[in-house]
């Protein structure tokens, strides 16, 4: 083989690998979208139970009412998985479908401690979500996730600071406290996710050159089948 | 050469670009709308009694204060949600404090109910706090005596019957955690001051709408 045809024949090997590489990336992506929508739909009626099973009713006297929990788990509840799971199965494997899927994923964590009365075990959705969100092996996505969360503690640190630190002025490094632990989940799975995707990466470089073997097998027997007849 | 991995098309016909950015600008202005709602209602303290609360230990009352420490009462609606954050703090407080205050539970019942209304897990989680003295309160008089008129009002009293704290032990309605009132009444019991001694109530009336209405 000369010298033009064997770079050639690289260059189809690259050009290759690359095309399994994306194939094999947006597929994650659209297989993801779709499991992160069952989650989505999962959690809904999840916070829905959790709401009747917690706080189904409000009391004045003999008088009950239905617990705005309840109102905000099915409505709130509803909203906020209603567009990703819709993107999932419109759009699966496009890059806004999993940002919204991990913006909402984050503000679930949100919703779900406010139904369960600000349980300290409820946060551990927080970093459940961002393992979950790592799945992507997309460091982008668990950037949104982030800025997500910091930025619900940053308005509500504002306009309600009690509701996150139980008290009006709390430390100057509370807010540093709450935002390190979530910084360590994201650093460490973001560099899980970089090595993911250059894991996917040789693994279709690899299945490229097996092609191209195979290709090149196929072509000799073909040869020698045809000098043979 | 062909590939063995099937990537799904986005169905980009069925809704249109400029259709999904309006989705999206609806979805997030829904979403935040729905959060500042619920943070709203979180934040919604119980109503206060005008009268307020004595300023000691009332003389006609029923419960009996501590002979040798300071004595803590909470009054609590036997089915609301909001106080079982409250019975969770005072159980923590007094894992930390009981050796300075004992723990009085008033389990307010509103006038011609049946005798099993209060037999709630609420009322069980109180009674199991170690050392609480849990008592009933038909019609809430007691309540009234103390000037309580939503659950998860805590009052603390001196060994000498004089209040030294008046108000709630969350910081939202319903929500564990630290809170104003357990650090004022933590810091009052140990430190014996505080920068205030009342705290918001998030808690169920125990009166009806219609007879709060009535009243004021």
């Amino acid at each position: 083989m000369s010298d033009v045809s064997t770079e050639a024949a690289v260059q189809a090997i690259v050009a290759r690998a690359e095309e399994r590489f994306q194939q094999s990336r947006q597929a994650l992506f659209a297989s993801t979208d779709r499991l992160m929508a069952f989650l989505m739909a999962g959690q809904w009626v999840f916070a829905v139970a959790l709401a009747l099973m917690v706080s189904p009713w409000a009391w004045a006297g003999k008088t009950q009412t239905v617990h705005p929990h309840v109102w905000a788990a099915v409505v709130l509840g509803l909203v906020l998985s209603a567009m990703p799971i819709a993107l999932a199965f419109l759009r699966p494997g496009w890059v806004v479908t999993r940002h919204v899927i991990a913006a909402a994923q984050m503000l679930w964590s949100g919703l779900l401690i406010h139904l369960s009365g600000g349980r300290i075990e409820t946060h551990f959705h927080v970093f459940g979500s961002l393992g979950i969100l790592a799945g992507y092996r997309d460091w982008r996505v668990l950037a949104t996730a982030t800025v997500v969360v910091a930025g619900e503690h940053f308005v509500r640190g504002i306009v309600w600071p009690e509701s996150i630190y139980g008290i009006p002025n709390p430390e100057w490094w509370r807010f540093l406290e709450h935002a390190f632990w979530v910084v360590f989940a994201v650093v460490f799975l973001g560099f899980l996710a970089k090595r993911g995707k250059q894991e996917m990466r040789t693994l279709a470089e690899r299945g490229a050159e097996i092609e191209a073997l195979a290709e090149g097998e196929w072509r000799k027997a073909s040869v020698l089948s045809r000098a043979a007849s | 050469m062909s590939s063995s991995i099937a990537v799904p098309p986005p169905s980009r016909r069925l809704v249109s670009p400029r259709v999904l950015l309006a989705m999206l600008v609806l979805w997030a202005g829904l979403v935040t709308a729905g959060f500042f709602a619920l943070w709203r209602y979180k934040a919604a303290s119980a109503p206060v009694s005008e009268s307020g609360s004595p300023a000691v230990w009332p003389a006609a009352s029923g419960l009996q204060p501590s002979a040798d420490r300071a004595t803590l009462v909470l009054f609590a609606h036997p089915k609301c949600p909001c106080t079982h954050a409250s019975v969770t703090e005072l159980a923590k407080l007094m894992a930390r404090l009981h050796d300075r205050v004992e723990l009085r539970v008033a389990i307010v019942r509103p006038t011609a109910v049946p005798p099993d209304w209060d037999d709630t897990e609420l009322v069980s989680r109180a009674t199991a706090i170690p050392g609480a003295r849990v008592s009933h309160d038909d019609g809430g008089v007691e309540a009234a005596r103390f000037g309580v008129v939503a659950s998860g009002h805590v009052l603390v009293f001196d060994r000498g019957g004089r209040r030294l704290f008046s108000g709630g032990i969350t910081s939202s309605r319903g929500h564990e955690g630290d809170s104003f009132g357990l650090r004022r009444i933590d810091s009052l019991l140990t430190v014996g001051t505080a920068d205030r001694a009342d705290a918001p109530v998030f808690g169920c009336a125990f009166d009806e709408p219609a007879k709060r209405k009535e009243e004021s």
